[in-house]
């Protein structure tokens, strides 16, 4: 902790706020606050542009008064800004209307503490060490090939979290996070080769910048020479990168309100088998180290682990409070907050897709006519689950062997049609901040829209 | 404020820095949900604090905080020094600024309406009205939301040129979207209104041409077909054509992308880009979305011309890109809150308007897609390729339009799209307020073009 943290009291705020909105005729309530230092080196053009350092802090109310909700939230926390905060919560939630969907906010319950959320070399973190990470991941480009110019970055965020409800529950939560990309242009005449390789996670010592800078080089050369071609109905091969964009896409879908109030594409598909059974996707908010774990959800339920499609089939939707009183079920600990705001939704934690059999070099091998996908969102339409995307990264396999990059090149369809199509999954993936974790996908029959 | 800013400026040079700037950012926001009748959330926030940015040993540091205190405010500067000769010995982009001619004013813009006038439950009504008509237009219409929000933002920058100016700007906006269904087929329609304005945009949204349009477009999708998939002739409205010159151009313009080596035109000054049809402007002087008198490096705002029938005339810049391209700044620098540093943002952008008719536009089309309504878009500079998604689309078959279109996106290459341009028409509009994101910053915009026919553009689809 530095000097300047010492001095930071979010305690005291939120208990001003508590017992103000104790003397209010409310139905429920809750108060977040939280502190965070970030530090920031972007690069640009040749090579490290600025460093930057942020301080954060701010508090949010939630009010239900008579089921209508009213939120405030402030980045004061001076006693005056605390009551106007809370004194328009509670105005706002008197003019809001009863939401017939609403049964309250969950209660305390205990839970052991999620382990390694926090990590010191984070929290000590200076702008002149973050400089020298992103001096060692153009080192590490360079290396590979001379004369790039850059965009990135590193980012690190040390933060404490506050939550306090009527209902009892009051935590406090501290947490580290790094992130970091590279993204090298290199150019020969009019052809470019560009591309980007990252990495996030809890800790520092999980990040290994020699390699994202290597990788990020030798993906960047590949796509020199990038080429059009024919549409046409092809096989997708979907490295993790872009297997990750498909995951979260059906993982949004199945997860809060949006869900059982029947909106998105997903809404029916509880208990169905959308996907071969070769495809199980696990949840779990409680791996030690993990960049989405925590010992508590956004509404201070205990974060449990979560098999979330078995054999192909959705087993469960991701629940907060709110949807889970309107399925009739409990929550499976999936509230997401978004810092000190007030709003509360539902989301997804750490994903692991269940790794197949077969590796993706057989994959490639086995396909006569197909397309690598290194990069592409296959994020749909959430309500109605149509798609229409570019291959940003791309190569066209003939014969089992991977051939040229693409370029101008699109993908069309439905999220379920692509899942349905699902053929194999690789053995071997990709783990991204310790928690999740993505293998290679590949499907069939896929449209694309070329030339 | 100011007297704070100016102070932590003295104090910056002092400390050595040979430029600093001190900016102040305030965001008073309200806003309203309504979900199929009910006024479900009303809520608020405050953003406030100070960012502070110093050149120091020829390198940019920056630092933030919400504190709004003489000591915080000082910490703050020793972080943005610490930080600059933090990096002073690494590989990268030495910080060098033009000279500014220095700035003093005091900016507020004026509304017909103040939203702060208008009472939450006055407001709330106003909403149902609108909502309601979304909601009893058809009975397949199965979910309707209505969003309200007002926005009151606060800057006030100083710098070591002298500069010491302060804007505040209102922007209120509306936001209806519904969803449709029929059988298993769910499909979206919205509308949006927003501006630098007060109430008054609310006040005066004509509910048939606002919520029933977006109901009326929700239902009309469910009967719409995929778009055939392959290259194409295609004809985009003023909202896609805003879309696109946003994407596809605006981004390659932006000063840092130039410098930076992210950018397909940096070497084209002077050069052909587009057809002979083509001139792109950025305008923050225009009274839209992207509005504002002077930006936040403090420059008085002035209309950028980008590309002139064609040919490509300038770019748009910050302090920095103007010294490092040898260009004059016209204040394109933004920040979207303090605990951002200014980077080069569009305002207004748009493609002026031709001669020809919409008729005219399409009447030479044997075969290709008309598209209408922005969803959203994104570029790769570097590559000069792009994407955009439009709400709906149509079938052009001999000049006239046929078949109705849904999930309808487009991909082409930058220059190959803007030089296959081959019809502009005069019916010019802007009406596409919203935010752009940009270096995880989020930035109020507009963009706007008359209808625009272009050969050779990838549709993608199921078809």
């Amino acid at each position: 902790m530095t000097d300047m943290e010492e001095k930071i009291d979010l305690a005291r705020p939120v208990e001003r706020a508590l017992r103000l909105l104790s003397t209010m005729d409310v139905d429920v309530f809750d108060i977040s606050a939280s502190y965070s230092r970030s530090l920031s080196i972007s690069l640009l053009g040749r090579g490290i542009k600025d460093a930057v350092s942020r301080t954060d802090l701010g508090m949010g109310v939630r009010v239900y008064k008579s089921r209508g909700m009213g939120v405030a939230f402030s980045q004061s926390l001076k006693p005056a800004d605390v009551e106007m905060t809370v004194q328009r919560a509670h105005s706002f939630a008197r003019v809001a209307q009863p939401d017939p969907y609403f049964k309250g906010i969950p209660g305390p319950a205990k839970a052991p503490e999620v382990p390694g959320l926090c990590d010191s070399e984070i929290v000590n973190l200076t702008l002149e060490e973050a400089g020298g990470f992103c001096k060692r991941m153009i080192d590490a480009v360079e290396k590979v090939h001379r004369g790039a110019m850059y965009m990135g970055g590193l980012s690190s965020n040390h933060s404490r979290g506050f939550l306090v409800t009527s209902t009892g529950v009051s935590y406090e939560a501290e947490k580290t996070s790094i992130s970091t990309y590279i993204a090298p242009t290199f150019r020969e005449g009019d052809d470019v080769g560009s591309s980007y390789e990252y990495d996030y996670g809890i800790s520092l010592a999980e990040i290994n910048f020699d390699e994202i800078g290597e990788k990020a080089a030798e993906k960047a050369l590949e796509q020199f020479g990038s080429k059009r071609i024919e549409s046409g109905i092809l096989p997708l091969i979907l490295t993790p990168d872009s297997a990750s964009s498909l995951c979260f896409g059906l993982l949004g879908a199945i997860s809060g309100e949006s869900a059982v109030k029947g909106r998105t594409f997903a809404s029916g598909c509880l208990r169905k088998q959308i996907a071969p059974e070769i495809l199980e996707i696990d949840d779990d908010g409680t791996v030690p180290s993990a960049i989405a774990s925590s010992t508590y959800d956004g509404e201070g339920v205990p974060r449990r682990p979560t098999r979330v499609i078995a054999k192909g089939t959705i087993l469960t939707f991701l629940h907060n409070s709110y949807s889970a009183g309107i399925a009739g079920v409990e929550t499976t600990g999936h509230a997401q907050r978004m810092g000190y705001r007030g709003y509360v939704g539902a989301g997804p934690s750490n994903i692991r897709v269940k790794p197949g059999d077969s590796s993706l070099d057989e994959m490639i091998e086995g396909t006569k006519m197909g397309l690598l996908v290194t990069n592409a969102s296959f994020f749909p339409n959430m309500v109605s689950g149509e798609f229409s995307t570019t291959i940003d990264e791309g190569f066209l396999i003939e014969n089992g062997e991977k051939k040229h990059p693409v370029k101008n090149l699109m993908v069309g369809g439905h999220i379920l049609d692509l899942y349905r199509s699902i053929e194999s999954i690789s053995k071997e993936g990709r783990t991204l901040g310790r928690g999740f974790f993505f293998p290679s996908i590949k499907a069939r029959d896929v449209k694309l829209a070329g030339r | 404020m100011r007297e704070l800013l100016e102070s932590i400026v003295q104090e910056g040079l002092t400390a050595g820095a040979n430029f600093c700037e001190a900016r102040f950012f305030e965001e008073r926001s309200n806003s309203i949900s309504i979900e199929n009748g009910v006024a479900r959330t009303l809520g608020s926030g405050i953003l406030h604090g100070v960012g502070i940015r110093v050149i120091v040993a020829r390198r940019w540091g920056f630092a933030s905080t919400n504190m709004l205190t003489m000591g915080s405010a000082r910490r703050a500067l020793e972080d943005a020094i610490g930080g600059a000769k933090s990096i002073a010995t690494q590989v990268g982009e030495e910080a060098e600024i033009v000279e500014a001619k220095p700035e003093v004013d005091t900016v507020s813009h004026k509304v017909k309406m103040n939203p702060e006038d208008v009472s939450p439950e006055e407001k709330v009504k106003r909403m149902l009205e609108i909502e309601k008509v979304a909601r009893t237009y058809s009975n397949r219409v199965k979910d309707t939301f209505v969003t309200y929000r007002d926005v009151l933002t606060k800057v006030a920058v100083c710098n070591s040129f002298g500069t010491s100016i302060e804007e505040t700007t209102p922007r209120t906006y509306a936001y209806c979207s519904v969803i449709a269904k029929e059988g298993e087929n769910m499909q979206t329609g919205f509308e949006y209104v927003g501006n630098v304005t007060g109430y008054e945009i609310v006040d005066s949204v004509q509910p048939e041409e606002f919520s029933e349009k977006a109901a009326k477009k929700a239902v009309n999708l469910l009967g719409a077909q995929p778009p055939p998939r392959g290259t194409h002739t295609i004809v985009v409205d003023q909202r896609v054509g805003g879309l696109f010159i946003h994407e596809a151009f605006g981004h390659n313009s932006e000063g840092d992308l130039v410098f930076g080596g992210q950018s397909i035109i940096s070497d084209k000054v002077g050069q052909k880009v587009a057809s002979d049809l083509v001139t792109i402007m950025d305008d923050p002087t225009m009274p839209r979305n992207g509005h504002f008198v002077y930006d936040h490096e403090g420059t008085k705002a002035e209309p950028h011309l980008i590309v002139k029938d064609g040919t490509l005339v300038g770019f748009l810049h910050s302090l920095e890109s103007a010294a490092k391209l040898g260009s004059e700044p016209k204040g394109s620098a933004r920040a979207q809150s303090h605990h951002h540093p200014p980077i080069i943002r569009m305002s207004n952008t748009y493609v002026a308007p031709g001669y020809m008719t919409f008729e005219e536009v399409l009447e030479d089309v044997d075969h290709g897609v008309y598209l209408s309504g922005s969803q959203y878009g994104y570029v790769e500079t570097q590559k000069g390729q792009f994407t955009c998604k439009a709400e709906e689309a149509w079938l052009i078959e001999k000049g006239e339009l046929t078949d109705y279109l849904r999930d309808v996106a487009i991909n082409g290459l930058t220059l190959d799209a803007l030089k296959n341009v081959t019809a502009v028409s005069k019916d010019f509009k802007m009406e596409m307020p919203g935010t752009c994101g940009k270096g995880q910053q989020g930035m109020y915009v507009d963009a706007g073009a008359p209808h625009v026919r272009i050969e050779g553009i990838v549709v993608g689809g199921r078809r």
